[in-house]
């Protein structure tokens, strides 16, 4: 699953620890999320969304 | 559990200085340089490097959650408990006339130990609470699973037809963690 979370994390000068601390997960994580690498499951991109003040639907993307 | 990420620590020498100090050790004893018991005390002895090698992973740059330190730590008692228990019960089976209950009780030595890292192992599951990390154990666990039935059902019809000797069927456990410490490292590789 295609994902934004580079792009959010640029616009708010986020680094992908800064991102991790505020979701409670490993960077490792973030990063294979980010990467597409893992999808993570519902209650983790819903805390991802609210972390970002999104949708889901904005975040990720259908491949 | 949260997760800890930090810069310093090398969790590697002392991973290394365990394996040498158990290569020492089992040398000394097959050169006959040490008795049974003794062997037994010093790999027990030498299993206190996990305690640093615990302290050297939480100030590495390597993911380290709460988890996995706590898990670390069980796995370490459980060790210590096996070695000992172990060699308390080789000594004492091939030392002394024992009842058959007695022998069973003694089994139970290095046995109970052994239960207590696949309850670990089950604990760290439950417990760890970064979503990644638990799919990665579970994924490095499903091919250490396949690693063990493989070898199992080879080397199972190999010995029935006499082409390979006898193994006990607790070497399931160590070819386990030979195929997990396999996975993990092929997703270390990967960059998974």
């Amino acid at each position: 699953m295609k994902n934004r979370l580079k792009v959010l994390r640029a616009e708010r000068d986020w680094s992908q620890q800064d991102l991790a601390d505020r979701l409670e997960v490993s960077r490792q994580s973030v990063n294979a999320i980010e990467t597409g690498r893992y999808d993570p499951s519902l209650p983790l991109a819903f805390k991802i969304a609210d972390v970002f003040e999104t949708q889901i639907e904005d975040i990720f993307l259908r491949d | 559990m949260t997760t800890q990420t930090q810069r310093k620590g090398r969790p590697g020498l002392w991973v290394g200085l365990f394996f040498a100090c158990a290569g020492v050790i089992i040398a000394l004893r097959l050169s006959g340089a040490i008795k049974e018991p003794v062997g037994f005390i010093l790999l027990a002895l030498s299993m206190g490097l996990m305690i640093p090698f615990n302290k050297a992973m939480k100030n590495s740059s390597c993911t380290y959650s709460a988890a996995m330190d706590i898990y670390n730590r069980r796995m370490m008692v459980c060790s210590i408990g096996y070695v000992l228990g172990l060699g308390i019960a080789i000594v004492l089976w091939r030392n002394y006339e024992l009842a058959d209950w007695t022998v069973f009780a003694l089994t139970l030595l290095p046995i109970l130990p052994t239960f207590g890292m696949i309850w670990a192992m089950a604990r760290y599951l439950k417990e760890e609470s970064d979503e990644y990390l638990r799919h990665k154990s579970m994924m490095a666990s499903l091919a250490a699973l396949a690693f063990v039935l493989a070898l199992g059902i080879f080397w199972g019809f190999l010995e029935m037809f006499g082409l390979v000797p006898h193994i006990w069927a607790w070497w399931v456990l160590p070819a386990w963690a030979i195929g997990l410490a396999g996975a993990q490292l092929w997703q270390k590789v990967r960059g998974a």
